[in-house]
């Protein structure tokens, strides 16, 4: 799942990047919160482990044999902010000194494996253990989340080369990247994934667990017991997909404007008129029209405007809940 | 006579006859494989410190240049800076020591044999853009991160991101991390070279035996954390940790500005 330098454009590259900032600021502030600074450089020896996991074959059926990331299982020792940063300074050293993914897509890896897929397998495991008491739970969400957390991240991997050739074209309409499009590079990626890489994360992640449930119990009883807040993780991962919306040509169904609705198709026979209500009815003008804003970039434009959409609901829900409870929430940093 | 009977009195009837046992052959190739890996990984951080290797060049603008000419190269659409940039990069490389050159050209073509499987398919549709630009970029952007690794001091190559607002910490685990792959890589090493001496013919829990590699290399992990922090303490650390890094301006430099001011203009005018 390492991508190479020039697979993506700059663009696609610097936008990942800039996705993954917020992230790692929070991953630090919440990772120094629980450990002090004299402790930090215990996340060396993580990242340390977290790389030479990248690098240890799992056997597979057929005599072959596999990779995992083991994002999912640092995640779940360790929790979501600590596996992200493990990740990250693995990925780092493997991108910088061993040549292996690319240094522009650096951005855009970390965003795949050091928070899609710890975040999102975390958030899946969470979920499954806290509806199912005991053990049972706990290996059945390890091991759902083990697998749609690295087909989650292969599938984000895959939009990320798939959107390549509709975004950047030369003159003559030849694609400068990635040259395959949504419809390739998602069967390409995913049926791997689906297949092979997600069993492996998922025979990784629960056999190693079980090993240390056996050898050394005491560590799995430190696991700090914590409401998750992966579901942040979540959110944040679809703004960032939020440009898949340029793909779509049609209006969402009953959401027409005045320009779409005279080619309203029903029963085969398009509307072929505006209203007159619509013609002449009120029209607002927005901030970000058609989530777009002018003089930038039209995907840029999608990001912000979902950026802005989730803040303003954060804003308005912690009002609302504020006035409610008369005290102060905890926001998602402090 | 006497002596056969003492013999045969003192040691038990099993152990006199000769067996001529053949254990059934058994790979693992998940084994030979990790070992590959681990050795390789292994051998290139020692060798990173390999005096004759290192090109004497601040290591800062070493980074600025590898980036800018990354960089230049993915945003160009000219299929003659790209055919400069590799040609560039290869006589570059053909001044670099025999190991330099080796383990350049090894990863670099495993990743252009990689970009041209997974480009091939383009051709049966009539593509044969992607194939000259994607192909030659991705070869001459890998070998030029490859070499700013094998001609740079690691350490300098971590301290040198200080110029680029990383704080001290943030490099501080960087560096634990490369002495502690190098340790706990040793470590694995040895599981896994235990793991292949003590199975003898066909061990079908071999195939188990990852989860307890892993799962003990993670407890080792953690144990060696504690024993580090511990240690640190002892000595003082408090979690302030300052990066110090004085360069002087050689002519190295000169010459590596002069290369990225070629690029610059080399992108303008393509």
């Amino acid at each position: 799942m390492h991508i190479p330098d020039n697979y993506l454009s700059p663009v696609t590259c610097a936008v990942m990047a800039a996705a993954m900032v917020p992230v790692w600021t929070v991953s630090i502030k919440k990772v120094k919160a629980e450990i002090t600074a004299a402790k930090m450089p215990m996340l060396g020896v993580a990242a340390a482990f977290s790389f030479l996991m990248m690098m240890f074959n799992i056997p597979l059926p057929g005599g072959t044999t596999g990779h995992a990331v083991g994002g999912i299982f640092i995640a779940v020792l360790l929790g979501p902010f600590a596996a992200c940063i493990s990740v990250t300074v693995a990925l780092l050293i493997q991108a910088f000194l061993f040549g292996d993914g690319g240094i522009l897509a650096f951005g855009a890896n970390c965003f795949n494996m050091a928070f899609v897929l710890p975040f999102f397998g975390y958030a899946v495991y969470k979920f499954i253990k806290n509806r199912f008491k005991g053990e049972k739970g706990e290996y059945i969400g390890m091991a759902v989340g083990a697998y749609f957390g690295l087909n989650l991240a292969a599938l984000i991997t895959a939009i990320e080369f798939g959107i390549q050739p509709l975004l950047f074209k030369n003159a003559a309409g030849q694609p400068l990247y990635c040259p395959y499009p949504l419809s390739v590079a998602i069967p390409a990626m995913m049926l791997p994934h689906l297949l092979v890489a997600g069993f492996v994360e998922v025979a990784f992640t629960v056999g190693l667990y079980t090993f240390i449930k056996k050898a050394s119990p005491e560590i799995i009883n430190e696991v700090p017991e914590k409401k998750g807040k992966a579901i942040y993780g979540l959110v944040l991962a679809l703004i960032c997909l939020t440009p898949l919306g340029l793909l779509a040509t049609g209006t969402a169904w009953g959401e027409w404007g005045a320009e779409d609705i005279s080619g309203v198709i029903t029963k085969g026979n398009a509307l072929g008129f505006v209203p007159e209500g619509m013609k002449k009815g009120f029209s607002f003008n927005t901030f970000m029209p058609d989530y777009q804003i002018n003089g930038l970039p039209e995907i840029v434009g999608y990001i912000l405007s979902a950026v802005a959409g989730v803040v303003i609901f954060v804003l308005l829900f912690r009002i609302v809940a504020g006035l409610m409870k008369g005290h102060k929430s905890g926001g998602l940093v402090d | 006579m006497i002596n056969d009977d003492i013999n045969q009195n003192a040691l038990p009837q099993w152990l006199i006859k000769t067996e001529a046992y053949a254990p059934s052959r058994d790979s693992a190739p998940f084994i030979q494989k990790s070992i590959i890996t681990l050795l390789r990984i292994l051998s290139r951080i020692h060798a990173q410190n390999a005096k004759a290797h290192i090109i004497q060049a601040n290591p800062v603008i070493k980074m600025l240049y590898t980036f800018l000419f990354v960089l230049l190269l993915s945003m160009t659409g000219s299929l003659s800076f790209v055919a400069i940039a590799v040609v560039y990069q290869l006589a570059v490389l053909s001044l670099m020591r025999t190991e330099v050159l080796l383990g350049v050209v090894k990863v670099s073509l495993g990743v252009a044999l990689f970009t041209f499987i997974v480009l091939l398919p383009t051709i049966f549709y009539g593509n044969f853009y992607s194939m000259q630009m994607i192909l030659p970029k991705v070869f001459a952007a890998v070998v030029a991160v490859n070499l700013l690794s094998h001609t740079t001091r690691w350490n300098e190559l971590t301290a040198s991101v200080k110029y680029f607002h990383v704080p001290d910490l943030f490099i501080f685990v960087l560096d634990i991390t490369i002495k502690y792959i190098l340790l706990l890589g040793e470590f694995s090493l040895h599981m896994l070279y235990a793991v292949q001496l003590r199975s003898v013919g066909k061990n079908r829990n071999k195939v188990l035996s990852f989860s307890g590699i892993g799962g003990t290399l993670f407890l080792k992990s953690r144990e060696m954390a504690e024993d580090m922090v511990a240690a640190m303490t002892c000595r003082g650390f408090s979690g302030e940790y300052r990066v110090y890094t004085k360069y002087r301006f050689r002519k190295m430099d000169a010459l590596y500005v002069l290369i990225m001011a070629l690029f610059v203009l080399l992108f303008i005018y393509t």
